[in-house]
């Protein structure tokens, strides 16, 4: 525990993640699968990242192996300072598609349930799941059971549920995929609200290049597989980032850039 | 198989089960129910008259006040009371042996992929086989006695149970599982704070679906060939044209078969407010 502390005042220092040539090959009947190829990223603490990229390019891969669900063959992942073999809630919280809740949880119990999992009494859980509930906006949805509840508020208590342990690093793998144009743009932009009182460092996976421009410090764009990033480029709109910017010129400069990036790579 | 599937076998409607406590307008509700009772009133209405006006055979179909009459006496006689005691302890005692079997054998095929690629097949086609046309098996091996009754419920009722296991299993979704690890969960917490909950609706509906099972086997079983158990009094009365007492058996299985299915649903339905 006291590695992890030193490292967590580390991480903040430096880079929250780094990701040094990771490779990765899946084991299939004829050989082996090439998954990623060589992949470097270096993340500041704090930041956003969006990784765009085509469909199974291996961006999930990469996500579950920031978060210690999954192995690589190859290369270096460190996340604030230290190796990750296995799942740290206390350094990584994860965000999926779908909010993946759990239907028999209300909504109280689906936040808690990581702390839950360490054997913290009830009253405590409590006290910390309450002020994730309000930073969502779901006040008085705790009883609530997630068939009661839409989509986006799904996810909103999806992310109280990442954030409940207070994890420095955030990864995120297209949480808003499942949602309506409408409900996707409210959502990342609430995702910012709540990002930026929170001082995380954030990975966001996405398709979509409206909302890598939107949310983003930083955009990675990756090939098709063997996944490899092919341009990295600084978002340098503003902040608080309005709908506005959507009109503007940079914005659609930025966003038609990825698109040549992704286009070129196919 | 799945939950609609097996719902289906055995005539239940999962949609029936998903308006009624799902069903949202209280007026509608008693309107339902209302019309129901009516139903009901109905046909029992019509077996009282029918007979007495002559427009049955009352030979065959005898009416419902002289079949409740018969029931209340029958009752009373220390035979059929036995026969009652009989057929319900063998009606436990099988499903006491079916459920854990089948599950184990239901959970052992879910988890192991290689004993599930061996097993599985020849499993469907033996489930698919009408489980009656053992039944002289049974009898050389078992007699007619108390044991060939749970040794044959039991053989019927372990198939279903194993095969509503393996799909209980295979239904937990894989993304319930991935949340757990990535918030550090041990193995045994997956299992108890994951599967355990996300099983448990249809685990249920198996326990109930493995009773429906479970009572027809040993009905049939004692009809079949036996000397007590009520199964075998009905066989008799038919077969000697007591009619009175053959409805008075019936009624009686009924009303037992009923009001046994509904204690499980109502656990169910408390269970699974979660499903919709």
């Amino acid at each position: 525990m006291q590695h992890v502390a030193n490292m967590k005042t580390a991480g903040t220092e430096g880079h929250a993640i780094e990701i040094d040539q990771v490779s990765h090959v899946y084991a299939g009947p004829d050989g082996g699968v090439p998954a990623l190829s060589d992949v470097t990223m270096k993340v500041r603490a704090g930041r956003f990242i969006v990784i765009v990229g085509p469909s199974g390019c291996g961006k999930t891969s990469l996500l579950m192996m920031m978060a210690g669900l999954r192995k690589h063959t190859e290369g270096r992942i460190l996340v604030n300072g230290g190796p990750i073999s296995k799942p740290d809630p206390d350094r990584v919280g994860v965000i999926f598609q779908e909010a993946s809740l759990f239907p028999w949880l209300t909504t109280f119990d689906n936040i808690e349930f990581p702390l839950s999992l360490r054997g913290m009494l009830r009253d405590e859980r409590r006290r910390r799941s309450e002020p994730m509930l309000s930073l969502v906006g779901l006040t008085g949805f705790g009883a609530r059971y997630p068939h009661e509840l839409s989509g986006g508020m799904k996810q909103r208590v999806s992310i109280a549920r990442g954030l409940v342990q207070d994890p420095p690093v955030l990864l995120m793998d297209e949480p808003f995929a499942a949602l309506d144009e409408q409900t996707r743009m409210t959502m990342g932009h609430e995702l910012l609200r709540i990002w930026s009182t929170t001082n995380k460092t954030v990975v966001f996976i996405t398709h979509s290049l409206t909302e890598a421009v939107y949310l983003a410090d930083e955009v990675y764009v990756m090939s098709p597989r063997p996944g490899r990033m092919i341009d990295h480029m600084e978002i340098d709109l503003p902040r608080p980032r309005t709908y506005e910017m959507m009109a503007t010129d940079t914005f659609g400069r930025l966003r038609d850039r990825i698109w040549q990036q992704i286009r070129k790579a196919h | 198989m799945s939950r609609a599937a097996l719902g289906r076998l055995c005539g239940l409607s999962a949609q029936s089960a998903a308006t009624l406590h799902g069903g949202g307008r209280f007026v509608k509700r008693w309107q339902i129910i209302a019309i129901r009772l009516a139903i009901c009133a109905l046909v029992l209405g019509a077996w009282e008259l029918a007979p007495r006006m002559g427009a049955v055979n009352s030979m065959l179909l005898p009416p419902l006040s002289d079949v409740l009459k018969t029931l209340m006496v029958q009752i009373a006689r220390p035979s059929v009371q036995e026969a009652i005691l009989v057929t319900a302890l063998e009606v436990i005692v099988a499903f006491l042996i079916a459920v854990p079997l089948g599950a184990a054998a239901g959970i052992a095929i879910a988890e192991f992929p290689y004993l599930s690629a061996i097993c599985k097949p020849m499993l469907f086609y033996v489930f698919s086989i009408p489980k009656s046309i053992f039944l002289p098996m049974f009898i050389l091996i078992f007699g007619i006695g108390f044991q060939q009754k749970v040794a044959y419920a039991a053989f019927t009722t372990t198939f279903v149970v194993l095969m509503s296991t393996t799909a209980a299993i295979e239904s937990v979704k894989s993304d319930y599982v991935l949340v757990a690890r990535s918030f550090g969960a041990t193995p045994m917490q997956i299992v108890r704070r994951v599967y355990v909950p996300s099983m448990m609706p249809v685990l249920l509906e198996t326990l109930r679906i493995a009773m429906i099972f479970n009572f027809t086997g040993v009905m049939i079983a004692e009809m079949y060939a036996s000397r007590t158990g009520i199964g075998h009094l009905i066989s008799n009365w038919g077969e000697n044209f007591q009619m009175p007492q053959l409805f008075a058996g019936v009624i009686l299985l009924a009303v037992i078969a009923i009001a046994f299915n509904e204690a499980v649903r109502a656990l169910e339905v408390r269970c699974s407010t979660w499903r919709t």
